[in-house]
């Protein structure tokens, strides 16, 4: 391949990345590091330094655009944040004591799980609103924003926080722990525990990704993962794609989105099941 | 409608600028190495395909490498490319010291504080990156 087709084809991807990152609340590895490692026959060290890059890029760039029309809710992304950062730090801390097979096992089961309870409520535009939750009213974990889509204001509030904020810590440990992204966790804690439409936790899963990843971020440039020739057209591809991405989840149902979500969530615990099984996966 | 806080307004605008800013850098980097016509521009397919390759070219892998390549006379255009990259790495960062801020400046002492402690947990993690 020739280094202008190479590029250009990197540049490409990184905006289809960076697109689907904005809408599914995803930072764009999953997408990334198969398709560098895969197709273009990237370093995998390089490919990871990329894909830390590409999640900061795809927050930055959807998170700014989610937050003028309030999409993103910086309460709950800063509330849940405390989860996820400490529960990073907490595994970071235990990588290496903690058999990471058995956490990726029990960790595929519930995505499992949580895949077949997704599928049931496939078509269900906006949750239905739970009970007050004490946290919830403590914290002000609610909102309003328009929805484009639905044409109208919609109101919501965070239920079962306990449980949301206690996966968003398991979230975040495993990330530590394995130095993979969390997104597609944020978005089901959000969707499924907390009951938030899809749209918001979406958006606010991709305010958050910037933050946790950026813990994470110092420790790839100082191993010189980060290749600059690599790094620099995905980095320009995902911010563009972002940007694209934003205006497009405006404009779609929760349910389109969360019927989109669905096969990234089967393929998550389908990998993670194998892994813990010690069966790999490139 | 409703309409974003003014909390949400800086962050966004903070995010927005992080992120133009890093395009800018990173952009004109590129460009100016890909006109230098350093060999490696045109072995970039060769060059990351494995970490022996990829030395061919200057990784950064410190604050200090970069200002450094940037003190040269001319600089290093790949330490400005890095340059943007760095700004695209620290803005969430900024974004959480913008939202203490901004919380602490509308009244709102338990945001103030929890963003303070987001904060505070991501340095203590670059901190520890930083000790190996």
């Amino acid at each position: 391949m020739s280094p202008l087709a190479f590029v250009a084809a990197l540049f490409a991807t990184s905006v289809v990345a960076g697109g689907a990152g904005a809408v599914l609340g995803l930072g764009g590895g999953i997408l990334l590091i198969p398709i560098l490692t895969l197709f273009f026959g990237v370093d995998l060290h390089y490919a990871m330094g990329a894909s830390i890059v590409s999640v900061i890029a795809t927050s930055s760039g959807a998170a700014a655009a989610y937050l003028r029309t309030s999409l993103s809710n910086v309460r709950i992304g800063l509330f849940l944040a405390l989860a996820t950062v400490s529960g990073a730090l907490v595994g970071a801390a235990l990588a290496g004591v903690v058999p990471a097979r058995v956490l990726q096992l029990l960790l595929g089961l519930a995505l499992a799980y949580s895949t077949v309870t997704t599928l049931r409520q496939l078509r269900v535009e906006l949750p239905e609103p739970g009970g007050a939750d004490p946290l919830a009213l403590r914290f002000g974990l609610e909102g309003t924003y328009f929805d484009a889509a639905l044409d109208r204001d919609v109101k919501y509030r965070a239920s079962r926080v306990a449980l949301g904020f206690g996966a968003m810590a398991g979230a975040g440990m495993l990330s530590g722990l394995l130095g993979i992204g969390s997104g597609a966790f944020k978005v089901l804690a959000m969707d499924h525990f907390m009951r938030l439409p899809m749209k918001v936790s979406t958006a606010t899963s991709n305010f958050m990704i910037g933050i946790t990843s950026a813990a994470s971020a110092g420790i790839y440039f100082a191993r010189g993962d980060i290749h600059p020739l690599l790094a620099a057209p995905v980095a320009v591809g995902v911010l563009v794609g972002a940007a694209a991405g934003t205006r497009l989840m405006a404009r779609l149902r929760n349910s389109t989105i969360r019927k989109a979500f669905l096969p990234v969530l089967g393929w998550l615990a389908v990998s993670m099941i194998l892994r813990g099984l010690g069966i790999g996966l490139p | 409608m409703s309409a974003p806080t003014s909390v949400e307004r800086l962050i966004a605008r903070l995010l927005l600028l992080g992120g133009l800013l890093s395009v800018g850098l990173v952009l004109s980097g590129l460009i100016v190495y890909a006109v230098q016509g350093h060999p490696e521009a045109r072995e970039i397919v060769r060059v990351v395909h494995n970490r022996e390759a990829g030395r061919a070219v200057d990784v950064f892998t410190s604050l200090g490498d970069v200002r450094r390549a940037l003190a040269q006379r001319p600089p290093d255009p790949l330490a400005v490319t890095a340059l943007g990259l760095v700004c695209l790495l620290a803005t969430p960062v900024l974004g959480v010291a913008a939202a203490s801020l901004a919380f602490w400046r509308a009244g709102d002492r338990d945001y103030a504080a929890i963003a303070s402690i987001v904060l505070g947990m991501l340095l203590l993690s670059f901190a520890l990156a930083a000790g190996g």
